[in-house]
């Protein structure tokens, strides 16, 4: 395998273009795990994100001629990750919402279990997360997990910022309420 | 209410903690590739998607100067008198030379935010923000598209898939939604 760390992404895309599609591997490389995690957040589950991260390469790699600025890579595939998410998200919505009650008997455990440990408070975060309409989950994780700027975030999603603040405030608001529900019980 | 502030920064920074993704991505990617065929290099049809977001001085004939005061009337029109539906897309005239600018407008009171999606922009939502008017709920977005035959709708709240109420519909569509249709230059 070529060691492909140390090239810049506007090279390996330009690679690519050139007719070397090995290279692509190299930006797959570089961006899995980061996007895997979002994924993995936004979606619920291991498999379903991996399907995700997938898709999201494979459309990359067809629509790469129209990344418009090559050295910003990393945003433009995380735009499509955020749409493939969406699309899944919504075609699983039936199988969401029954996972919602088993995020919900999940808080109580939690809550029961441990109520200030470590693996207490993440199985409580990831039930909130997982009660959060997807648009204000996935504002929430762009904004407190990726830390992206709001800038950064209508680029990604298409959304202005204005709406995205009010998305943040709301899911921050829910996830307070969400939390706050476990400890107070 | 601070306890539960504390409680969602622990939360927060547990949520940042990497995620192990299994390496099998990586090939399955690679084999997905290996079967396609390379990727376009940019098209004129790409570079004329960026003319909106790198302006450049242009000239203009007074033909075309007038074709787009139209078109800027018939966005008037829309936000004065609501009861009126708004315009298919609008083309000036340039679209028998070249990319024209086509004018895209819905009326989406409750939305908080829309996208313009089609294949000229390879369906990404983030692609094509259209720009809201909250109070009057209409939304709009001008895109430069060379003759030619489009499929497009319009993404509501990042979720909700609405075709063009005032354009040609087809059920074309790799999702089985249905889309828009708009034709520049009779092709």
């Amino acid at each position: 395998m070529v060691d492909m760390s140390g090239v810049g992404d506007a090279e390996l895309v330009r690679r690519v273009l050139s007719g070397d599609p090995a290279a692509f591997a190299g930006l797959v490389t570089r961006y899995r795990d980061r996007l895997g995690r979002y994924a993995v957040r936004m979606l619920g589950n291991q498999a379903d994100a991996e399907d995700a991260l997938q898709e999201t390469f494979v459309r990359a790699y067809r629509s790469l001629g129209r990344c418009t600025d090559a050295d910003r890579f990393g945003a433009w595939v995380f735009g499509i990750l955020v749409n493939r998410c969406r699309t899944l998200g919504a075609q699983r919505a039936r199988r969401e919402r029954l996972q919602v009650a088993d995020d919900a008997a999940l808080l109580r455990a939690a809550s029961h279990d441990d109520p200030v440990g470590r693996q207490a408070l993440r199985a409580a975060i990831t039930a909130a997360l997982g009660q959060l309409a997807p648009l204000l989950r996935e504002a929430f994780l762009l904004r407190f997990v990726e830390e992206l700027s709001y800038e950064e975030m209508a680029d990604v999603t298409g959304a202005s910022v204005s709406a995205l603040k009010m998305r943040v405030l709301r899911a921050r608001t829910e996830m307070q309420r969400l939390l706050g529900d476990v400890t107070d019980a | 209410m601070r306890e539960h502030d504390d409680l969602l920064e622990r939360g927060i920074a547990l949520l940042r903690e990497p995620v192990v993704i299994d390496g099998g991505v990586n090939t399955r990617v690679m084999d997905a590739v290996a079967r396609l065929p390379l990727p376009a290099r940019p098209s004129r049809l790409h570079q004329a998607g960026t003319w909106l977001i790198h302006p450049r001085p242009i000239r203009v004939r007074p033909v075309v100067v007038l074709a787009a005061a139209a078109a800027l009337a018939v966005a008037a029109v829309g936000l004065r008198d609501r009861a009126e539906p708004p315009a298919a897309p609008t083309v000036t005239a340039a679209a028998r030379a070249g990319p024209a600018p086509v004018r895209f407008i819905l009326v989406a009171p409750t939305a908080t935010a829309v996208s313009l999606v089609g294949d000229f922009n390879d369906w990404i939502a983030a692609a094509t923000p259209m720009e809201g008017d909250v109070a009057e709920g209409l939304w709009v977005v001008t895109v430069p598209l060379p003759p030619g035959r489009y499929r497009y709708a319009f993404l509501v709240d990042g979720a909700t898939w609405v075709p063009d109420p005032n354009a040609p519909r087809t059920i074309d569509d790799d999702f089985g939604r249905p889309n828009s249709v708009l034709t520049i230059g009779g092709s």
